[in-house]
């Protein structure tokens, strides 16, 4: 492995590694639960992203903890423990955004497309996936940083016209409009955050290198 | 990788008796190159405005886009794909029939569109996958 090579890999080095590609398995299995939930408008799935969150949040706290201790050079360590942070806000978006959608009541057109955004999210959390890997390997992440970009980009163009729908739906009551407009905000943030992991990435990978 | 995830499901579309002035204004105001054109009568007849057509049709030629109608510049009947056809199939339908964006369709009804911009796009991502890029 490209770390191995560039660093004396120790033990704890070795746990932080598995922590970090564990916590973004878990975060790509929670986002394709929450597709499944929205797709198969299944609510009971909702329960299983909050446990993911839960999960995740133990892994983060054992991967800072592991940094703490003295795993990686100290130039590494905030850059590490920062990517730790980002997917960890990932979750956070993804826990808020499905906890909402128990609630809201989604007109039928704003849901196909929201259901969209969910299946992107979990494509886009898959490259992250790849792109992790791919720098243990020690490989160029450039197509890889530009994928993200391109389903950021697309989820973004979606946010656009998905609020603009929005603004023409009444609402019966303030809670219900702040509701709807939470949801969309937070499905759409999940991708933002996303790429925001996948720009620290690169650093890091910068950072190994240099 | 099959068309369906790379395809746009936010189609824009305009009634074909509209004026190509009022083409061109959805087109600037939303950024797209192309409007799905619905003629009157069945749900199912449609056809296809891009800004190609109202460049070489009606502003090339000097005609006043206010006084020229979508349905009669708009390209009918539009291409029409399945849903799980893959991105080369696509692609290869667009050379063959020299188009820039195909219909994704699910029986009578339209579920996206994929043009040529959203097949380089797919094929980025597909390299970043290690997916076979043909």
């Amino acid at each position: 492995m490209f770390l191995k090579k560039i660093f004396d890999y120790g033990k704890k080095e070795e746990q932080v590694i598995e922590n970090i590609k564990k916590h973004l398995e878990l975060l790509c299995n929670a986002c394709d639960l929450f597709h499944s939930a929205m797709e198969e408008n299944d609510k009971n799935l909702v329960g299983e992203v909050v446990d993911s969150e839960r999960k995740g949040d133990s892994i983060r706290r054992e991967i800072i903890a592991n940094i703490y201790a003295g795993a990686f050079l100290p130039y590494l360590r905030p850059d590490l423990c920062r990517f730790a942070e980002i997917v960890d806000r990932v979750f956070d978006f993804l826990q808020e955004t499905a906890l909402n959608y128990l609630e809201v009541k989604l007109p039928e057109h704003i849901r196909d497309e929201c259901v969209r955004v969910a299946f992107l999210n979990a494509r886009m959390c898959e490259i992250l996936l790849i792109s992790f890997e791919a720098m243990l390997n020690g490989e160029d992440l450039r197509e890889k940083a530009l994928a993200i970009r391109i389903y950021e980009k697309r989820i973004d163009d979606m946010e656009f016209s998905i609020i603009r729908d929005l603004r023409q739906i009444p609402v019966d009551d303030f809670w219900q409009g702040r509701l709807l407009a939470d949801f969309v905000s937070g499905i759409t943030s999940i991708s933002d955050a996303m790429e925001d992991a996948g720009d620290h990435l690169q650093i890091i990978n910068v950072c190994m290198k240099s | 990788m099959k068309i369906d995830e790379f395809m746009t499901t936010r189609i824009a579309s305009i009634d074909a008796d509209l004026s190509a002035y009022d083409a061109i204004e959805k087109m600037v105001d939303r950024r797209i190159r192309s409007l799905l054109v619905k003629f009157k009568g069945t749900d199912s007849d449609h056809g296809v405005i891009t800004a190609r057509d109202i460049v070489f049709k009606v502003l090339a030629k000097g005609i006043d886009p206010t006084d020229i109608k979508v349905s009669s510049i708009a390209a009918k009947p539009i291409v029409c794909v399945n849903r799980d056809v893959t991105l080369a199939e696509a692609s290869a339908l667009m050379e063959k029939s020299h188009i820039a964006r195909v219909f994704v369709c699910e029986g009578e009804k339209i579920v996206g569109v994929v043009s040529l911009l959203d097949i380089m796009t797919a094929s980025l991502i597909m390299r970043a996958r290690g997916e076979h890029v043909s």
